[in-house]
């Protein structure tokens, strides 16, 4: 087996070098040919890395303890879920799956293009598999999930505790998923630079690409902070923590190019700025991966110690001044078509909102490099609390929200005083009427950055709403459909605005679930003994005995504990603490109790024979809603990025104005 | 047996990349690049023609004033007028 994933590895790196010097080969008139074989390539590198990574699996399924990748992650124990994903257990397994994802990706761009972007594709080709020599030469030459072991050991370690857990199974895909979807695009950006066919093609053909990959790393984020939530037993869901924030810096960058493109289409302009943030977003996700591989920071979702550090490091720096560079060559070629007429414009708006975006990036990166780089300078490691980035993220995250309300209602090059007016006055009213019922009949008053925030979700929801009636109206106004067919077929004839609209809303349930659980969390540790009750923010908790449970895989030592509220039992919770055979790990089974005003968390620190039970009591406000803006979110992206049908596209672009005016 | 499917693979690999090359007469003509630009007008012009009908619903809506309205209105047709005629010159014959 070892033998097998060696060689399709190596064959792998060997046909991306090929592919490489093939594709720009071809780019000299009359080489069809070339390029064609290059694109056979890119199936190739796929389909070999689908051997090693297939190859890997099915040792991981065999107990091939040979295997120093299996012996350290697995165990015969292990379920076979489990097995299949202690590929990413591991830094080399993680790194296949990053190789075998990046080839996958080249084949889907190369497949897709086939008949389109025929200046761009060599280079894109060329860019997407240079990546992928990075990765498949760290793999053959530096770390191999085929290494093997000189003595087998009879069973294998197992699988880290933590990671057994259902998120942990999909959150690591999904984040190589976004990082390695973002590679697409920045292949586009260096094609255009280098062919100099910088008009919007390359905008076009990345736009999905982008949206695709900003999903799937955002809910790589979500899936990753409801592990940290249901797992780790703090109560919290987001910690600042370096790996964190490694996939959170991209993701902003990108929420930035998603929203500067669509002044890129529209006006002609930001075009030095999109190439800057392509650049950035690629760049930072490489950084993220070398964090988290490096062990150069402590963090619960890190790998450990590794030599793979300056490998990535150099590979950052090169894709950085080589791209730069070629930004620089090519300035001249990226004037604005138009200069921005208004601060009262969309453009401005986006502008704005890009300026915050890339802000809190760069606060991010500085709070996350700064213990690094003052160990470095000093000699003593500063390390930097959440204090710093609250400080921070707030300020930034109330004015981005209430930007998601404003810029929509902004019309394209400036926008009268007469029209703010119209616009804005029903918003303003509905959030400046909703301060006092909130002060007053919530606890948001005891708090004022939660009812900043909570209000600045009043406003953009009737923004946001308010734009969504107006175009059903106008839509039903033309006659022949409903009031929902009105809204069916507005959000149908612009997804991606509407689609957009929905991630906004989402951003602010998602806004309103942090305000809530951040400033009204409540937090109590309690003992009590069988039979003994306690109580915390208005819930009695009752010690209703301990039980045992195991299997050849784990033993759960459990109590259970009866919540009520006066006479009313509300839930019953069983926190427990795991203990798995293969090693005597011990994990956390935090119990959580989710409504849509609160989640009962509870978790177990110890119980003692006598029956005594030690719990962590945490009333968490509004965390469901973080939950559910998530879904929210892919919705609406989903909606943002689907295809439109060619027929509809035809037909859309035949069918004359709504009042009956052609086009032109 | 780990060998013999590298072997294959590589094999397959190999056939599967060289076929082009073996098969493809050394005077085949280069790609069109008036075809790939006449895609990137086709598009522009798609994108200009979305922006006026966006431009018209937001007027509806009432989130353009007639002023500003007459305006983005007169520049976005003009520029699909112009892109219009761009598609038509690549078409010709």
């Amino acid at each position: 087996m070892s033998l097998l994933g060696r060689t399709a590895l190596l064959l792998a790196l060997v046909g991306a070098i090929y592919v490489v010097v093939m594709s720009l080969a071809s780019r000299r008139p009359g080489r069809r040919a070339w390029e064609m074989s290059a694109e056979r390539g890119v199936y190739a590198v796929f389909g070999l890395t689908s051997l090693a990574i297939v190859t890997m699996w099915t040792a991981l399924v065999t107990d091939a303890f040979e295997l120093r990748n299996v012996a350290e992650y697995s165990s015969s124990t292990l379920g076979t879920g489990y097995k299949l994903t202690a590929l990413w257990g591991s830094q080399a397994g993680s790194l296949l799956l990053w190789a075998w994802i990046l080839s996958g990706y080249a084949a889907v761009a190369v497949y897709l293009n086939r008949g389109r972007n025929r200046q761009l594709m060599p280079v894109v080709m060329a860019v997407l598999m240079g990546i992928a020599i990075f990765f498949l030469g760290v793999l053959s030459f530096v770390t191999s999930p085929f290494e093997t072991l000189a003595t087998v050991p009879e069973e294998g370690r197992g699988l880290n505790p933590l990671l057994q857990n259902v998120y942990m199974q999909i959150h690591p895909p999904l984040l190589y998923l976004g990082y390695v979807g973002l590679s697409v695009p920045f292949a586009f950006a260096m094609a255009a630079l280098v062919t100099r066919k910088l008009d919007t093609s390359w905008i076009t053909s990345v736009r999905r690409w982008t949206i695709v990959s900003w999903l799937f790393l955002g809910m790589g984020i979500v899936v990753g902070a409801k592990w940290a939530y249901e797992t780790l037993g703090w109560g919290g869901y987001w910690a600042w923590d370096p790996v964190e924030n490694a996939a959170f810096m991209p993701w902003l960058v990108a929420t930035a190019f998603l929203h500067s493109v669509m002044v890129q289409e529209r006006r002609g302009m930001l075009k030095v700025w999109n190439m800057v943030l392509v650049i950035l977003t690629f760049t930072l996700c490489l950084f993220g991966t070398f964090l988290t591989r490096s062990g150069i920071i402590a963090s619960v979702h890190a790998f450990g110690e590794s030599t793979l550090g300056p490998y990535f490091l150099v590979f950052i720096i090169a894709v950085l001044v080589a791209s730069t560079a070629l930004l620089v060559t090519r300035l001249p070629l990226l004037r604005s078509e138009h200069s921005l007429e208004s601060y009262i414009s969309r453009e401005a708006i986006f502008l704005f909102n890009n300026l915050l975006l890339v802000g809190l990036a760069f606060a991010v990166f500085w709070g996350t490099m700064f213990p690094i780089l003052s160990e470095a300078a000093r000699g003593e490691r500063i390390t930097v609390g959440q204090g710093y980035y609250e400080q921070v993220a707030l300020p930034i995250g109330i004015a981005l929200l209430i930007l998601t309300g404003v810029g929509p209602l902004i019309a394209w090059r400036k926008a009268s005083v007469a029209q703010l007016k119209r616009r804005f006055t029903v918003p303003l009213a509905v959030a400046i009427a909703s301060i006092a019922p909130l002060a007053l009949l919530t606890d948001a008053g005891q708090s004022w950055p939660a009812l900043l925030t909570i209000v600045a979700g009043v406003f953009v929801t009737a923004c946001i709403t308010g734009e969504f009636w107006r175009g059903t109206k106008v839509r039903h106004a033309l006659g022949g459909v409903s009031w929902p067919g009105a809204l069916v077929s507005m959000v149908g004839r612009n997804r991606r605005r509407y689609g957009g609209y929905i991630v906004h809303l989402a951003v602010v349930i998602l806004f309103i679930g942090f305000a809530g659980s951040k400033a009204f969390s409540t937090e109590a540790d309690i003992a009590i003994r069988e039979g003994e009750s306690a109580s915390v923010a208005g819930f009695v908790l009752v010690n209703e005995g301990a039980t045992r449970s195991s299997d050849e895989h784990k033993e759960v030592t459990s109590v259970r504990i009866g919540v009520f509220r006066g006479d009313e039992r509300v839930t019953t919770l069983d926190p427990g603490i795991i203990t798995y055979s293969v090693d005597e790990t011990r994990a956390s089974q935090v119990a959580i109790d989710t409504r849509p005003d609160r989640d009962l968390y509870l978790f177990l620190s110890q119980l003692q024979d006598d029956g005594l039970a030690r719990v962590s009591v945490f009333v968490n406000p509004l965390v469901g809603w973080i939950w559910f803006a998530g879904v929210m979110i892919v919705l609406g992206g989903l909606l943002a990025a689907w295809p439109s049908r060619p027929a509809e596209r035809r037909e859309r672009a035949a069918s004359p104005a709504p009042d009956g005016r052609a086009a032109a | 047996m780990g060998i013999l499917i590298g072997a294959l693979a590589a094999l397959a690999v190999v056939a599967a990349v060289a076929w082009p090359l073996v098969t493809h007469r050394a005077e085949d003509p280069p790609d069109d690049p008036v075809d790939d630009a006449r895609r990137t007008v086709e598009e522009d012009l798609q994108r200009s023609l979305a922006a006026i009908r966006e431009i018209d619903m937001d007027h509806r809506a009432g989130n353009l004033s007639d002023e500003d309205f007459a305006a983005l209105d007169g520049a976005e047709r003009a520029r699909a007028v112009e892109l219009m005629r761009r598609a038509d010159e690549l078409s010709a014959p």
